[in-house]
């Protein structure tokens, strides 16, 4: 990782430089420093494997440049990176390389300007991951894996089945995922904002899946952390666990079942259905499921949402936005009504002026400016990383859902005393487009039947496909739980501090019949 | 030695090729306990345009320059290590230093992972029992050349060229019908070239052009709204997006033709009742657009062998096709005795290439036979681990990451039939056309991909248009069921498709003809 210091001094040294070019109206230098480093974990017990299967880094530095171009027809933006060279010269690369590639767009204003919120969260990061070693990755990988293996081992259920069928290791065991540890620091100037600022990050995070796969039986077990002394394996031990609480699973038939949605299923229905549906970009080009709602009551009075990346011990926290300007809190739906959205300075601008706003938002942009702040513009690569080569886009940060009520699981198992506990869904998809509302995805592990108010059989793997509205579903909520976990689904840069959240109805479909009889 | 250049451009690899080939090869004797070491450079240079409503959005012009090295090492034990970098222009003077660096890492996480290896393995005993040597199968060691087919070089595209093309068409678009409300176009042109060294001595150097171009079009009615997105694409020059690509089995439309007929379609299907899901089985003809998906989701990912042996078993998913080594369904029927498909990277567009990123030559991987289940897709590594032949399906979307086992193109095989004769036949049914998305249950035995557009079929005629359609069935049950394989055979491009961790998005090609089986019709919910 290159030093913070390093990145200030190059952010500092490329503005000075680029305000002295004469064609240059305004500009804009983002210097960052990335490494991702995971240790990705295979082990099958039937299966030859390597039980660490990839300790792995990807790296990089660089540092992107852009600029308005004064043009007799009219300004004109563009966007130059240049990677590994954070000298005066990397500054000159990036700014040619701009230069050539501007274009006229009608709907910029200017570079982000100062915002009249104050940047209030700083030296967050932890130090010591920062000096992640080769052999602190391989160990963390392990660590995992043998918490898990520990879980195994000692299961009295499955030696007593290993003792009359087949040995231990033909049952299956599979445990698969990975510690991912990344580590991002940046530095921007503007000749819109007063100074150079910097931000650095760190984000320790452990996904893992097990299944004893004779028995069709899957578990999860993850954790996101800001401390690297927080990761202890803790993520094999329960992923192995739950998948022992599997075994024995059945199956259900078609039909509407009042659910609970676990804090893994909350998660992929906000980051692949609700979350893009909640900003500036996606009311403006129309792809909204919320579209034209703001202000009105989109789901149940319970349903609060927030984004906030200014919250010190939070996983997506960040100091300041890709556009130099503040993170904070933004409040999206507040006891069920759309009450702001998710922007960046573009895409507020943009919104700001477009003819067709009161249409798109449902109310005029004047009249609710704090709906439209832009506190997440974010250059994320999707799955971590601070790009220095492509322009922000919208990004949430640390994502909140809360009820009015202080609930526990227990009080939603009385809401939902018959029904289904759903803890892991896959594959979650807006199936007919974002707008439509529609989705699907299928229960993948994790889950449970509910009777008389208490969690009973476990539902086999892969048996179940959800088909049904998420419209349907923000407004058949009947319970939110007060206790909340952070969670990060594949590929996904924002973390959902996710609830429990009981359903009145949802559309379950029974599949894969066959391969009960393969 | 040539001169190495002062910036990052493909020739790059030229000047670089025979210190990267030294780095590699002594790799063993450098590090003592190496048993073998790879290493990939990749150098491209990619121009891109985009707009949005007829006005101009973005623009770039650039190369990227990138290292990804894998080392497989351990006294007692073997295991794999792995380093990635993005590099740049400053990185050139000290490019062997950087990549030697690079190796150093990678060897030592070998190294540590084999001991723990061996650790592990003696405390669990039975359950430790699977911890097993990292083993390739061996394959013949190639030093290659391959170049990259284009008409117009897309290094000598100009960019603002480009850019009013891309805002034509986006103009074109809008001015199709007042009720698009938004359209996005965009295109994207390169030129890569990929250096694979291994210790074994194997040097391929390896060029792809590609272009692609891309549409995104909102439609709103007073009855009705319609988003649609599709991409056209080749492994060719500029071309491919203004004059389009005619070959045996590609019709690529030109961009401006592509994408307002995209629009027309959104329009249309703004105006068209939803579709009602039916509670049965019903009789369905996909066209060769829509079974692309098909053969992507239900006869591609299951047949990557990585899946199979679980490694993707928090991810992307494992396979139906194979529970453990000595229970699989190679031999068995998996669907109708008219289907066969195949995955084969010597088929044009985006799944094309001669050699994968291991160094394995690219060939034919038959899946299905007459309805019967034949074999999977590898890498050397699960290849030694079902001690079968490479098949060289390795590919990683960039050089700094991991190479995974992917589909190159995978294909329903064409049958004999007249797609109007497959049509014609139905009494009552429905024809699926174009994908749109999928999702997909985590061993692929499941599936349900909506469609661009779904028509009613009544006494062999193509009736009533409907929007928000799809199908839904078991993957197994819906091949058993096919009894009809048009002769259309076609391929398409997909543009992004997932795997890895970190996830990789990788330009695949997929394809197949006129398809009829059963299935549940889904609608909006």
């Amino acid at each position: 990782m290159v030093s913070l210091a390093t990145l200030k001094r190059t952010a500092e040294e490329g503005l000075r430089y680029l305000r002295r070019q004469k064609d240059i109206q305004e500009a804009e230098v983002f210097v960052a420093s990335n490494a991702g480093l995971t240790a990705r974990v295979n082990y099958t017990s039937h299966i030859p494997c390597n039980g660490v299967e990839e300790p792995k880094s990807t790296s990089s530095h660089g540092l992107g440049v852009r600029a308005v171009f004064q043009d007799p027809k009219g300004p004109r933006t563009g966007l130059g990176s240049e990677a590994g060279d954070l000298s005066l010269n990397g500054v000159k690369a990036a700014l040619e390389k701009a230069r050539r590639s501007a274009v006229q767009d009608p709907d910029f204003t200017t570079l982000p300007c100062p915002s009249p919120e104050r940047r209030t969260l700083t030296k967050y990061h932890d130090p010591s991951a920062m000096d992640l070693k080769d052999a602190d990755l391989v160990h963390a990988g392990w660590r995992v894996l043998t918490r898990a293996l520990d879980e195994f081992a000692k299961a009295g259920s499955l030696r007593a089945l290993a003792k009359t069928g087949p040995k231990l290791r033909e049952m299956g065991f599979i445990v698969g995922g990975d510690v991912t540890v990344l580590l991002e620091r940046m530095a921007i100037g503007s000749t819109r904002l007063p100074k150079v600022q910097t931000d650095e990050s760190t984000l320790i995070a452990s996904f893992v899946t097990a299944m004893v796969e004779r028995e069709g039986a899957k578990g999860t077990g993850y954790g996101c952390h800001t401390r690297l002394s927080a990761m202890r394996g803790d993520a094999g031990a329960e992923a192995a666990r739950n998948a022992l609480s599997a075994v024995g699973g059945v199956r259900i038939k078609d039909g509407e079942y009042a659910v609970i949605l676990g804090p893994q299923p909350v998660t992929e229905l906000m980051s692949n259905l609700i979350l893009p549906s909640l900003t500036v970009a996606s009311f403006y080009d129309c792809s909204s499921a919320f579209h034209g709602q703001l202000g009105r009551q989109v789901a149940h009075d319970d349903l609060t949402i927030y984004d906030h990346g200014a919250l010190p011990g939070h996983m997506g926290s960040k100091g300041i936005t890709c556009e130099g300007l503040p993170t904070g809190r933004t409040d999206l739906i507040k006891n069920g009504k759309l009450v702001g959205l998710l922007s960046s300075f573009y895409e507020t601008e943009r919104m700001m002026r477009d003819h067709a706003s009161k249409e798109k938002l449902g109310v005029p942009p004047e009249d609710c400016p704090e709906a439209l702040v832009p506190r997440n513009g974010f250059r994320f690569a999707g799955g971590g990383g601070r790009r220095f080569d492509m322009a922000p886009s919208v990004a949430p940060t640390n994502v909140f859902i809360e009820g009015r009520e202080k609930k526990t699981r227990e009080d939603l198992l009385q809401q939902v005393p018959n029904g289904v506990y759903i803890g892991r869904i896959w594959y979650t998809y807006p199936i007919n487009g974002l707008r439509t509302g529609d989705f699907t995805a299928t229960v993948v592990g994790d889950s449970y039947m509910i009777k008389d108010g208490k969690l009973t059989a476990p539902i086999k793997a892969n048996v179940v496909r959800i088909n049904d509205n998420i419209h349907q579903v923000l407004r058949n909520i009947v319970g939110i739980t007060s206790k909340s976990r952070g969670t990060i689904i594949w590929a996904a840069d924002e973390v959902v501090y996710a609830p429990e959240i009981a359903v009145a109805r949802l559309r379950l479909t029974e599949i894969a019949g066959f391969m009960d009889a393969h | 030695m040539p001169t190495i250049p002062k910036v990052i451009t493909t020739d790059l690899v030229e000047a670089i090729k025979n210190t990267v080939v030294e780095l590699t090869a002594e790799a063993p004797d450098t590090y003592k306990l190496c048993r073998y070491a790879d290493l990939r450079i990749e150098v491209t240079e990619e121009k891109h345009a985009g707009s949005e409503n007829g006005t101009s959005k973005y623009a770039s012009e650039d190369s990227q320059f990138a290292c990804g090295i894998r080392v497989l090492a351990g006294d007692g034990a073997i295991a794999p290590g792995y380093f990635g970098q993005v590099l740049g222009k400053a990185d050139l003077p000290r490019l062997a230093q950087t990549l030697a660096s690079g190796l150093q890492h990678a060897y030592q996480r070998a190294v540590l992972n084999a001991r723990e290896k061996i650790r592990i393995r003696d405390k669990y005993k039975d359950l430790g029992a699977a911890l097993s040597d990292t083993r390739l199968a061996s394959v013949e060691v190639h030093r290659d050349t391959v170049k990259a087919e284009y008409a117009i070089d897309p290094r000598r595209v100009c960019l603002d060229d480009m850019v009013r093309y891309v805002t034509e068409v986006s103009r074109a678009v809008q001015d199709v019908d007042e009720q698009l409300k938004y359209n996005a176009v965009s295109a994207v042109t390169l030129v890569t070239r990929e250096l694979f060294t291994s210790s074994e001595g194997a040097c391929i150097d390896q060029s792809f052009a590609l272009t692609t171009g891309t549409a995104y079009v909102v439609a709103v009615s007073e009855t009705g709204d319609q988003e649609l997105s599709d991409a056209i694409g080749h492994q060719r020059g500029w071309e491919v997006v203004t004059e389009g690509v005619v070959e045996e089995h590609i019709r690529n439309l030109d961009l401006l033709t592509f994408s307002t007929n995209l629009a027309r379609d959104a329009v249309k299907l703004a105006h068209a009742p939803p579709l009602r899901s039916s509670d049965k089985d019903v009789v369905v003809i996909t066209d060769p657009h829509f079974n692309a998906l098909l053969a992507h989701e239900i006869i591609g990912h299951p047949t990557e062998l990585d899946r199979a042996l679980k490694m993707e078993t928090a991810y992307a998913g494992r396979s139906w096709l194979l529970r453990a080594l000595n229970d699989t369904m190679v031999g068995k029927a998996v669907a109708s005795p008219l289907v066969s498909a195949y995955s084969d990277p010597s088929l044009p567009g985006f799944g094309h290439y001669k050699y994968d990123h291991e160094g394995t030559p690219g060939r034919k991987v038959v899946h299905i036979e007459k309805g019967l289940f034949k074999g999977f897709m590898n890498n050397r590594q699960t290849a030694a681990i079902l001690n079968v032949p490479p098949n060289g399906s390795c590919m990683a979307t960039e050089a700094h990451l991991v190479p995974l086992v992917r589909m190159s193109t995978t294909v329903f095989a064409a049958g004999a039939r007249a797609p109007e004769d497959i049509i014609r036949e139905v009494d009552k049914g429905y024809y699926v056309v174009g994908h749109r998305i999928p999702s997909i249950a985590e061993s692929r035995e499941n599936f349900r991909i909506s469609a661009q557009k779904v028509y009613e079929i009544r006494n062999g005629q193509i009736g009533q248009l409907y929007r928000g359609g799809g199908i839904m069935a078991d993957t197994k049950t819906f091949l058993m069921k096919v009894d009809a394989m048009g002769r259309d055979f076609r391929l398409f491009p997909i543009p992004n498709c997932g795997k890895g961790q970190p996830m990789q998005g990788r330009r695949l090609g997929n394809g197949g003809p006129t398809i009829r089986s059963r299935a549940h019709l889904t609608g909006p919910a």
